[in-house]
């Protein structure tokens, strides 16, 4: 059997696995993006949007919102890790940045879930 | 910050944009999570978005976040596409698959944007 050159082997450190955290919470959002954009569509009808809504009010879909802020707190963070690597010489600092992610990533998150869960009824 | 694009499909123009819309999205997203669930009653209802999408400003608002995170998701797609799949016939299969997707998607959305006016409250059965 020919070898595949290609095969997923990644060695596993702070820079890596943020890099593969980031392409996995990427296509999360772009499947979230596509669902967005279809229900949004509903629109021009105002009683099936209402409908809609309603239905995404149950809390299930309250957590799995939840969730999606986290989702889009580490994509967009670690955005602006390899924006500062990239372009303002922040490789010499990678580490520390990545860790940063995660401490500022946390904060974030929790600055947003506690307004989010005391609107919730 | 010194950037130079070689010429051709290097994708560097790609990785660039990649950045630059990057950078839109996250201030979009802000506002759009402010609006949307930290700030007033979290309730998404019609008349909550029509009160909102009837204003041009909104409307602008909403249609430059349509065409970043559309772009800004099927560009990241294109590039793992580009890294995973190396069969020619896959890779065009499935990059036609993202231009057309990403057509009707940013057709849809902007449909929906451009042409919302607010209907008759009276009308909508609670």
């Amino acid at each position: 059997m020919k070898k595949n050159v290609y095969e997923l082997k990644y060695r596993y450190h702070t820079g890596s696995v943020a890099w593969v955290l980031h392409r996995l919470s990427g296509l999360a959002l772009i499947l979230y993006l596509v669902l967005h954009i279809w229900v949004i569509s509903n629109l021009n009808n105002p009683a099936g949007f209402n409908k809609v809504m309603a239905f995404l009010n149950e809390p299930l879909f309250k957590l799995l919102e939840l969730g999606l802020w986290g989702v889009i707190i580490y994509h967009a963070i670690n955005g602006l890790r390899v924006i500062l690597v990239d372009f303002f010489g922040g490789s010499k600092n990678q580490k520390k940045l990545f860790w940063g992610v995660v401490v500022v990533g946390i904060v974030v998150f929790i600055a947003g879930a506690v307004p989010f869960i005391g609107n919730l009824k | 910050m010194n950037i130079k694009f070689v010429p051709g499909d290097s994708g560097m123009r790609r990785w660039f944009f990649q950045r630059i819309t990057g950078i839109f999205l996250v201030v979009l997203l802000l506002v759009h999570f402010t609006i949307m669930h930290f700030i007033g009653t979290g309730e998404t209802t019609y008349q909550t978005v029509a009160s909102r999408l009837a204003s041009p400003l909104w409307k602008t608002f909403d249609l430059a976040f349509l065409v970043f995170a559309l772009y800004h998701g099927l560009a990241g797609l294109w590039v793992v596409v580009d890294d995973y799949v190396h069969k020619d016939g896959w890779r065009i299969f499935i990059y036609s698959l993202i231009v057309l997707g990403g057509a009707l998607l940013l057709a849809l959305g902007a449909l929906t944007i451009i042409t919302f006016s607010p209907q008759m409250l009276t009308t909508v059965k609670m």
